[in-house]
């Protein structure tokens, strides 16, 4: 960089300048700092919370994969496959003393909380010791809201076929809660035992296998050419995964384009910049300043104020984004009905490709911008200087 | 006729503004004026105010065009030059000094001249060393560091000429140098002013409507009815 310029640069940086013009660039860099921190803050949170909600989904409703086989078959082997479980389901009504709910009953071995699983949801087991001879059901908490029962107490359920009504006493042995009432609200957990010695034919029964959701269309295609029928949960709930993929997409559009008028903004402060230094502009041109030289100090001071901003703004974001948990959590525990759609309970993933594209549209935005702003320096004359005084 | 010798050389310029902002008859304020400044040589400017003295140097200067006539400084016609090469030619060849100082505010008075140096073509440090020993010889090796709100009138004014002066130019153009100041320090930059252009071989055009002051220069140009005359 030519000597003129980085002087210039260093000084409108306000390093080595006074105490005013410091404070103008600290002033300046806290601004688009807080901006760039509340536009990465609020795309953790979408991103977070719809990938929240599709981890419960597929964890708990659906499993990433569905099999549908006519008997137990040996499963393939694929080093990306994290379980394979089998899993009876019926559509059900489940009775409390004064009202019923409609819900599917899935019937699970002891294998399948695992890990990953009831990292998805919190139990409530009942500390009744005596034990009952009937069945077990864990059910939501929020469907023992809307039931008006509580743990131990008795439900029946009732199966609908075609052929004939079965009703069946149990008994609430334990309750959970996934955070996401979209979800829990109608599911409903048995033994697949119970499940298939009493419904017997009117239980679906499949395979769930849980994977890395980035292998999934491989492992599908795995099982495709081994000769089974797979769907994936997307394909399951194609509503759902495709209102979480536009929302995502839609948040980042407003991002990007809260991005661009920041980036005018960061030419309008350039622009600021010079119409305060005319003076000074001008009497640099005077004494045979090239305006490009002075047009790239003033790009570079503004671009470094920008880049410090947006690194900052991107860490404080993230920082802002890892205290929300605990937030989260409290604002979910008075459980406001309008946030009963929003899933309040979600790990904090920070999306890399998203913050980035938001950066680099960010910067980009404020470089072109900036640059065609500084064009009026060209347009300063070097005789204005003289006639100021 | 242009002679290979003449450092500044004009012909038959004239200029005239337009009377408002609107446009209108325009004011003639120079019409077919003839100059010539060769190298070393001191030439001053007088007349009343308003004549065309301050229009007449940025002419010269090339900061200003002119309506007719023609502007030549060397062997150049800065008429035909493009901004980039007039910016050129006065960060190198040009010296300036104003009423104001016009120095930069955030820089300091080292800086300010070193300023001048690097656009000059200097390098950083060979910036520094010519700007302290300009500084040095207009007296102001103490206040490198002071910016121009810790320095005096006259301190400003004698860092603008260290400024003007750096690049070692052929010429320096001088607008009411010591306009102002009071007399003493009025008397005190004007003798710096002509010692170090003497000391230097730099030539001048000093306008100013102090007689005393322009009895100092070699030639003495007076502006009347839109043209000079040569009256010492
Ligand atoms: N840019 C301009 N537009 C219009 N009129 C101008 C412009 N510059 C100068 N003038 C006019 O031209 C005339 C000469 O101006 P100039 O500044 O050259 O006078 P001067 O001799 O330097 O006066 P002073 O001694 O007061 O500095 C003045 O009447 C002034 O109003
Ligand atoms: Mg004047």
């Amino acid at each position: 960089m030519n000597p003129v310029s980085r002087l210039l640069t260093l000084r409108k940086l306000g390093i080595g300048a006074n105490r005013a013009a410091r404070r103008r660039v600290i002033f300046n860099i806290v601004l688009i700092t807080l901006v760039v921190s509340i536009l990465v803050l609020a795309q953790i949170f979408v991103v977070s919370m719809s990938r929240g909600i599709a981890d419960k989904w597929a964890l708990l409703a659906d499993g990433h994969l569905q099999l549908y086989v006519d008997k137990r078959q040996p499963m393939i082997e694929h080093p990306s496959i994290e379980t394979i479980d089998r899993v009876g389901e019926v559509n059900a009504l489940l009775y409390s003393p004064d009202k019923n709910q409609m819900v599917r009953v899935k019937g699970v071995e002891q294998s399948y909380f695992n890990d990953s699983r009831l990292a998805q949801l919190t139990i409530t087991q009942s500390e009744n010791a005596s034990p009952s001879t009937l069945a077990k059901i864990m059910i939501s908490t929020t469907l023992a809201e809307r039931l008006a029962v509580k743990i131990d107490d008795r439900l029946a359920l009732m199966l609908v076929s075609n052929d004939a009504i079965r009703a069946q006493l149990c008994i609430i042995g334990a309750l959970y809660d996934t955070g996401y009432h979209e979800l829990d609200e109608q599911l409903v957990f048995c033994d697949l035992d119970f499940l298939e010695h009493l419904f017997t034919s009117g239980v679906t029964v499949y395979y769930e296998v849980l994977t890395q959701e980035r292998n999934l269309e491989t492992v599908k295609g795995d099982f495709e050419r081994a000769g089974y029928m797979a769907t994936t949960w997307k394909e399951q709930n194609p509503a759902l995964s495709g209102n979480l993929e536009t929302s995502r997409q839609a948040v980042l559009a407003v991002m990007v384009a809260v991005a661009i008028l920041c980036g005018y903004f960061i030419s309008e402060l350039s622009s600021q910049m010079v119409e305060d230094d005319k003076a000074r502009i001008a009497t640099l041109h005077l004494i045979g300043a090239q305006p490009q030289v002075v047009r790239r100090a003033y790009w570079t001071a503004v671009m470094v104020i920008t880049t410090v901003s947006i690194a900052l703004g991107t860490a404080l974001g993230i920082l802002f984004a890892r205290q929300l948990p605990p937030l989260l959590a409290t604002i979910a525990a008075r459980s406001y009905s309008a946030l009963s759609f929003y899933l309040l309970d979600f790990p904090i993933r920070v999306p890399v490709l998203d913050l980035s594209i938001i950066a680099s549209v960010l910067f980009c935005v404020s470089a072109v911008s900036v640059h065609l702003s500084l064009r009026r320096v060209s347009a300063i004359d070097a005789l204005s200087c003289v006639r100021f005084d | 006729m242009k002679r290979s010798t003449d450092l500044v050389y004009l012909h038959q310029v004239s200029k005239s503004f337009p009377a408002t902002l609107r446009g209108g008859e325009p004011i003639q304020i120079l019409e077919s004026v003839d100059l010539t400044v060769q190298r070393s040589r001191a030439i001053a400017i007088t007349g009343n105010s308003g004549s065309g003295k301050s229009t007449l140097l940025q002419i010269a200067a090339g900061l200003m065009g002119c309506d007719h006539g023609e502007v030549w400084f060397e062997h150049e016609k800065l008429g035909e030059m493009d901004n980039r090469a007039l910016s050129a030619l006065r960060s190198r060849r040009m010296g300036f000094i104003f009423q104001a100082s016009l120095l930069l505010e955030d820089f300091t008075a080292s800086e300010n001249v070193e300023m001048a140096a690097m656009i000059g073509g200097s390098s950083k440090g060979e910036a520094r060393d010519k700007a302290h020993e300009i500084l040095s010889l207009v007296g102001l090796s103490a206040r490198l560091s002071h910016r121009p709100d810790q320095l005096s009138g006259g301190e400003k004014q004698r860092v603008a000429i260290a400024r003007a002066l750096v690049n070692e130019p052929a010429i320096l153009f001088a607008d009411e140098p010591t306009g102002s100041l009071d007399e003493g320090n009025a008397a005190m930059v004007e003798d710096l002013l002509f010692s170090l252009v003497r000391q230097k071989e730099v030539a001048l055009l000093l306008v100013t409507h102090n007689l005393s002051f322009a009895r100092r220069c070699d030639e003495i140009h007076r502006i009347s009815e839109r043209n000079l005359e040569v009256i010492g």
